[in-house]
């Protein structure tokens, strides 16, 4: 009795597959973050289930506490960056697209605070880049989550056209998980392309 | 709004010592023993969680670890509750652009930045500060998760003999909940007022407590104003309030200071001077909220004390720049422009300007300006990236 009450809980939990996460195997892989990019995938990754605005998609391999991939695919002008949760008492700010290159790591620091309420975000270094074909950014920023302490660092590749921001960022904490897998992001923003 | 465990573990301060009259004589102080040492069970297992807490904070990456700050808050400390009060309190300054201040059961005291950046002089900050320390003084932590287990065991005691009498109880459960919000609500008009006599024992205005919470109000108005959005200034507090309501606040205090008739040195001058280096860091945060008019707010209150100084200047700048409409470009040139002729030359000013003369299509005069931004700083991070927009200007 015990056992079988033990395995219809058991079946319950894992077939309920509407809130499960999806496996990307490796290869090329079309369609991201809502039919804009492609990406060759260089290893297994996850993509959540759960997104934090309509322009996003969320990869990880171990978690995105660990190390994570945001794909941002064309955030129009006048648009936020993430879902707005309190547009009156904490609106984000929108993306203006004539904003230069040079300010989209503030951009990106605003909306984190915003959205986040991380104390603070320190942009690091800022190159010009190829970036799905055509002049982008690269930056690089820490920050530090309120909810665990845990300082993470973070590369951003982003690059405006027609008038929509195109982005792809990874984070992971300082400590030994940036340095381990910020190999797999450089393959995949190196392959990112415009459908 | 917070949740309600992390709010009431904000309020965390230590147990009171002898005497718990607060009401028995308006002006005097109630005696005080330092070096403390908790007796009960449920205040010696406080202290062990606020001794683990407090080595977590000390130990915090937000942490201002500067000794003249954290000095001068110390000295404010002092000067309002008195040395001998003062000396067991451990003061940390975290860096965080927001309203507040925490005291812990063991005598912790934590302090945001963003408090720093509003109080205008040293009798505001000694208020804040004396309300936190009053907290500590009479014991609140404790009374508090006391005041809550005794609600919770009742809560939970009127479930059972609910169900048992098939009874519906939710309305009585409410009123508990209620009761909980209402102590907490008591126990902050409590400190308040302790604070208030602090402050009268002290060399600063006791007037000042009061006019804290109404520049914090008419911070939220020029926010709402911002946002275009209303808001509106209760007298009573709602049923989850942990706090009684701003406008109360300031209403009660001011009424108790009148009484008092207390004059002093409020200390405006002092407290920028102390907070003058940090200035240009806590203004950098606080307009990263994304919030033009509560921040229009804080930097115009603070050139009422200082004047116009370079860094208020850069800083209005850099909040125009940060909302970006068009002509908000054009009033961030001239404050920049502003800054520089004040004599305040900032490598940062000189590429907030060049970046604007660029986006409003004056390349020769942002690349100038740009080239001067490269000069004094050879080794900035964004190097590669502004040398791109000199010799390239104008070419996205």
């Amino acid at each position: 009795m015990k056992l079988l009450t033990l395995l219809t809980g058991l079946t319950l939990v894992v077939s309920t597959s509407a809130n499960a996460h999806k496996l990307i195997e490796p290869g090329l892989r079309e369609g991201v973050a809502g039919g804009v990019f492609s990406v060759s995938v260089p290893t297994t990754m996850n993509r959540l289930q759960q997104k934090e605005g309509k322009f996003q998609e969320i990869w990880t391999v171990d978690g995105d506490g660990l190390n994570k991939i945001i794909f941002f695919g064309g955030v129009p002008d006048g648009e936020a960056l993430l879902r707005q949760r309190d547009k009156k008492n904490n609106p984000l700010p929108r993306f203006n697209s004539k904003m230069l290159l040079a300010e989209i790591p503030a951009y990106l620091e605003t909306s984190y605070r915003s959205y986040y309420g991380s104390p603070k975000v320190n942009i690091g270094e800022m190159s010009p880049v190829q970036f799905l074909n055509q002049k982008g950014i690269r930056f690089d920023y820490k920050y530090m989550s309120v909810e665990d302490e845990v300082v993470r660092s973070g590369m951003g590749y982003a690059t405006v056209k027609e008038q929509k921001l195109y982005m792809i960022i990874f984070e992971a904490p300082e400590i030994f998980f940036y340095g381990r897998d910020i190999g797999v992001f450089e393959k995949i923003a190196s392959s990112l392309r415009l459908l | 709004m917070m949740a309600l465990s992390k709010a009431l573990l904000r309020v965390a301060a230590v147990t009171c010592l002898a005497s718990p009259s607060l009401g028995a004589d308006t002006y005097t102080l109630p005696p005080y023993s330092p070096a403390y040492e908790p007796r009960t069970l449920d205040e010696r297992g406080l202290w062990m969680e606020a001794d683990v807490h407090e080595k977590r904070l000390a130990g915090s990456p937000m942490r201002i670890r500067d000794d003249h700050l954290s000095q001068y808050v110390r000295d404010v400390l002092c000067r309002t509750v008195g040395s001998d009060r003062c000396g067991g309190v451990r003061v940390y300054i975290v860096d965080i652009p927001a309203f507040n201040a925490t005291m812990m059961p063991n005598g912790a005291m934590s302090v945001w930045s963003g408090l720093l950046l509003r109080v205008r002089s040293e009798a505001e900050l000694g208020a804040v500060l004396g309300h936190e320390f009053a907290h500590f003084e009479l014991r609140h932590s404790l009374l508090g998760f006391q005041n809550r287990r005794s609600n919770s065991d009742l809560a939970a005691w009127i479930q059972v003999l609910g169900a048992i009498a098939q009874r519906d109880v939710s309305d009585t459960q409410l009123s508990i909940v209620g009761s909980v919000y209402r102590f907490n609500r008591e126990q902050e008009k409590q400190a308040d007022l302790l604070g208030l006599k602090y402050l009268k024992s002290s060399p600063y205005p006791s007037r000042s407590a009061s006019e804290v919470w109404q520049h914090l109000m008419e911070e939220a108005d020029a926010t709402a104003a911002g946002r275009m959005i209303r808001k509106k200034h209760q007298y009573s507090a709602g049923f989850f309030d942990t706090h009684p309501t701003e406008l109360n606040r300031a209403d009660y205090l001011l009424e108790e200071a009148l009484k008092f008739n207390d004059p002093g040195e409020a200390g405006a001058k002092e407290h920028y001077k102390a907070v003058e280096k940090y200035l240009p860091r806590f203004l950098s945060s606080q307009i990263r909220l994304n919030d033009f008019g509560g921040t229009e707010y804080i930097v115009s209150g603070i050139a009422g004390h200082t004047g116009w100084t370079g860094a208020l200047l850069q800083a209005r700048a850099d909040m125009y720049v940060s909302r970006g409409n068009v002509r908000d470009l054009i009033t961030a040139t001239t404050l920049y422009l502003n800054a520089i002729d004040s004599g305040y030359q900032r490598p940062e000013i000189y590429r907030g300007l060049g970046l604007g003369l660029i986006k409003l299509g004056r390349n020769d005069d942002g690349r100038k300006y740009l080239k001067l931004y490269l000069e004094n700083v050879p080794d900035a991070q964004d190097k590669k990236m502004i040398q791109l927009y000199i010799d390239d200007a104008g070419g996205e």
